[in-house]
């Protein structure tokens, strides 16, 4: 394997491939960084000017462009509560309370900081599982796929302790919404108001951006002001004050990495997911799980390390099967049959450097985005002194041009506008919005994943326990459930009744 | 203007008609003058996408002028919405689709409100079939379809959704045989149903033979019977020796088409081209190397292929719904 690895590695010398790997991270960033385009969006584009390089060169823009991504999305994300790509949605929870509090700078170090550390974590261990690829891949069944989502959507319960109730009451509105379209179960469209437009459901990106993009430069317009709540007062050399703060929390970092490399292997349930459960995890571990959201460093570390460590769980079930583990990987597997490889059993075998050069671009990609980023970190940070008049049409107007470049569907534009209105209309009534996220990504996986399920185990519901795996994730959702939910509701019982016996 | 006898002006008139008539003739034979779109009805990055995205090149190089081949993604709708597209675009030949059938022959059997009518579409050429093999995971213990019919007991089978072209052929496939059947539903494609194979979640699947091919060669699948082609493996049987020879017009075609009415001129050059790509050496060694199989047929025969297939699906329009 060492020696796969330092041919893979020495093809990166090259002056050519390191030119395309360096372009793929400027582009990666620039997609990343505006609301609505994102990795996929850039691959996509990308894809034909891939079929004149060697495999190498291409697997270097690609590895760049994934890379990158995720440290553009973060920006936007802490600096306008606009997650450039859906997986940064999770870090605008206490990134962005950072920025208002002045401390986009430092939220930004530690963001450089802990996505390459979890970018490397997740190569390191996708590097050792190589050889055992297809036996994990093949752990996860229709059971499986179903405790998985139930496992997200009970992170959701119990993430929000003040506000459990609209928390949940958010969760099904969004479990509905993930319900519209075509149903593969059963088959039949549902809720499609007879639209055309609605038959594939709802698109992840544009409700993301109208949620939280929109929405946030809403409330801006109306409150006016700037980002940072006191302007004179927002400082911008907290970079390496975040850059230490993620040194420091080390354990956040590894945690964070784990979570993501694992779920990011999952078909179907991905990135965004996966970011989403290493905060609420990091929350529920912390002894004041009560602050986050109010501006916590380690609510963006978290995050941040799943962010780059899901790219290399991804690339197992692509790699191995042929199903992507996420959106990007969809359009990667495109380019991979558009250069002669198809992924399947003997690919870890025929194409082994071309892999291992693959994982080395992505870890490269995240190092160097990171280092632009930090260059650059001063003046991006100036966004938050701008005046809400200026910058809320002016990231409107950009974030439904992305939404509309992704498939020039006008109905994407229009669903971006009305998101923002209820994302808007969420956060002055002060009803959680990722609970709404989070179910609209899982609903489809918990609803296919149980039908199935059923119909395999012949209606015998022993199905969701028939295997190891599934063992292990009913006992994380049951251990979740206890520990957060239960101790809370004795108590609140135990006041009722010392209430009532006064 | 013109001076002289009125039947002289008349002629003069005629000839002047005719040289016109030439140069707009002319101008109709130098088809094509711009850049020419091709409409792929998935999203970019699936095996249909790269296919096309593999021949774009080798087209540009046989039009009788230098013009690009844009290969354009219009996704939505299980491949409705791109082939609607192409239907209701100008028939001027520079817009043109690639067509997944049955895929999108299903929906306009079943009358679902559709915009697109496929024995309307001027056809230009058939890119190739994708027979289908009856695949079992190879521990399993089944060892034939004919121990099967006679068995009597319910096999699993994994596939997309309800209306697919997988539900549909494994539905086929058991009924002519008359084997019991029950359909898990809901996976996300080809690869993904085949994984519920190799991992036991189903006993079997009918899986297109380009998708089966590496799990069956790295011995993770195996097959009982080949239907859309004939077999020259003994050890396979093909649809005419298991008894049920209709059963042979189950495959998956992959088409090239234009919008109705697309002038004959401009549909013969589109043909040739299409042709003369398919054969060109470039493309039939990446098609070696990604898996893919070719039987590159004519605008005739494609037309003819699209009708026996309505036909064929046509006789199963009961098991449809």
């Amino acid at each position: 394997m060492f020696n796969v690895l330092v041919q893979a590695g020495s093809d990166f010398l090259a002056l050519q491939t390191l030119f395309f790997l360096f372009a793929g991270v400027l582009v990666g960033l620039v997609f990343g960084v505006i609301p609505g385009l994102g990795g996929t969006t850039a691959l996509a584009i990308l894809l034909p000017l891939t079929f004149g390089m060697r495999v190498i060169d291409a697997f270097a823009m690609c590895g760049g462009i994934m890379g990158a991504v995720a440290m553009g999305g973060s920006i936007s994300a802490i600096l306008l509560n606009a997650p450039g790509t859906a997986p940064s949605a999770a870090t605008c929870l206490d990134g962005y309370p950072l920025a208002r509090q002045g401390r986009a700078a430092e939220a930004i170090g530690a963001v450089a900081t802990a996505s390459p550390l979890g970018g490397l974590f997740g190569m390191l261990t996708l590097l050792l599982v190589f050889p055992i690829a297809r036996d994990i891949v093949l752990l996860f069944g229709p059971p499986e796929f179903f405790l998985l989502a139930v496992f997200g959507l009970v992170s959701i319960a119990v993430a929000d302790a003040a506000n459990l109730l609209r928390g949940l009451i958010v969760a099904g509105v969004g479990l509905m919404l993930s319900f519209v379209g075509y149903d593969a179960v059963n088959g039949g469209v549902r809720f499609t108001l007879g639209s055309d437009y609605l038959w594939d459901g709802i698109p992840l990106v544009p409700a993301l951006v109208g949620l939280f993009g929109m929405a946030e430069m809403i409330a801006l317009s109306i409150q006016g002001g700037t980002v940072a709540a006191d302007a004179s007062a927002a400082r911008f050399d907290g970079v390496t004050a975040g850059m230490r703060a993620t040194l420091r929390h080390w354990r956040v970092v590894i945690r964070g990495s784990v979570i993501g490399t694992i779920i990011g292997a999952v078909p179907g349930v991905g990135g965004t997911v996966a970011t989403f459960i290493a905060y609420s995890t990091t929350k529920k571990a912390d002894r004041h799980p009560e602050t986050f959201g109010t501006g916590r460093i380690e609510g963006v570390i978290a995050p941040e390390a799943a962010n780059n460590a899901k790219d290399s769980g991804a690339l197992l079930p692509t790699l191995a099967f042929g199903i992507p583990g996420s959106a990007e990987m969809a359009v990667f597997l495109g380019i991979l049959v558009l250069h002669g490889l198809q992924p399947g059993p003997a690919m870890f075998v025929d194409h082994q450097r071309e892999i291992y050069g693959l994982v080395i671009a992505l870890t490269v990609a995240a190092v160097l985005a990171s280092i632009i980023g930090l260059i650059f970190v001063r003046r991006l940070a100036l966004i938050t002194k701008v005046p809400g008049g200026i910058l809320a049409p002016t990231v409107i107007a950009i974030s439904l041009v992305g939404t509309f470049a992704i498939e020039s569907r006008p109905g994407d534009v229009i669903l971006a506008a009305v998101f923002g209105v209820l994302g808007y209309l969420m956060m002055r009534f002060d009803y959680p919005r990722l609970p709404l996220v989070i179910a609209l990504v899982l609903g489809e996986t918990a609803e296919r994943g149980f039908h199935q399920s059923m119909i395999i185990g012949r209606g015998d519901w022993s199905v969701f326990v028939s295997s190891p795996t599934s063992i292990v994730l009913a006992a994380l959702i049951f251990l979740s459930l206890f520990w957060s939910v239960i101790p809370r509701l004795m108590q609140r019982s135990a006041a009722n009744r010392t209430g009532s016996s006064s | 203007m013109i001076k002289g006898h009125p039947i002289h002006r008349f002629a003069i008139t005629l000839v002047i008609t005719a040289m016109l008539s030439i140069v707009v003739n002319t101008a109709l034979a130098q088809y094509p003058e711009r850049d020419i779109t091709i409409v792929i009805p998935y999203n970019s990055g699936g095996g249909f996408d790269s296919y096309v995205r593999a021949l774009a090149p080798r087209l540009e190089e046989h039009l009788p002028r230098t013009v690009n081949v844009l290969p354009q993604n219009t996704p939505g709708a299980g491949g409705r919405r791109g082939t609607t597209t192409v239907y209701r675009a100008r028939p001027d030949g520079y817009t043109i689709g690639a067509f997944n059938l049955p895929g999108v022959l299903i929906p306009q059997l079943e009358e679902m409100n559709i915009g697109y009518d496929l024995a309307q579409v001027t056809w230009l050429a058939t890119l190739g079939d994708d027979p289908y093999v009856y695949a079992v995971n190879a521990d399993s213990p089944i060892r034939s379809l004919a121990e099967l019919r006679q068995a009597g007991q319910t096999i699993y089978y994994s596939a997309t959704g309800p209306g697919s072209t997988s539900y549909i052929a494994t539905t086929i496939v058991n009924e002519v045989l008359g084997i019991r059947y029950e359909i898990v539903t809901g996976y996300t494609g080809s690869s993904a149903y085949i994984l519920g194979v190799i991992r036991g979640d189903v006993d079997a699947a009918l899986v297109n033979l380009s998708a089966a091919r590496p799990y069956i060669r790295s011995g993770d699948l195996r097959v009982l019977a080949l239907f859309g082609a004939a077999s020259d493996d003994s050890a396979v049987p093909d649809a005419a020796a298991l008894g049920a020879p209709e059963l042979g017009r189950l495959k998956l075609v992959r088409m090239i088409g234009g919008p109705p009415g697309l002038p004959a001129p401009v549909r013969q050059t589109l043909e040739a081209a299409l042709l003369a790509a398919l054969a060109d050496p470039g493309f039939t060694a990446w098609l070696k190397a990604s898996g893919n199989e070719l039987s590159p047929a004519g605008a005739e025969a494609t037309a003819q292929a699209v009708r026996d297939m309505s036909a064929f699906y046509e006789s199963f329009k009961h098991l449809l719904n």
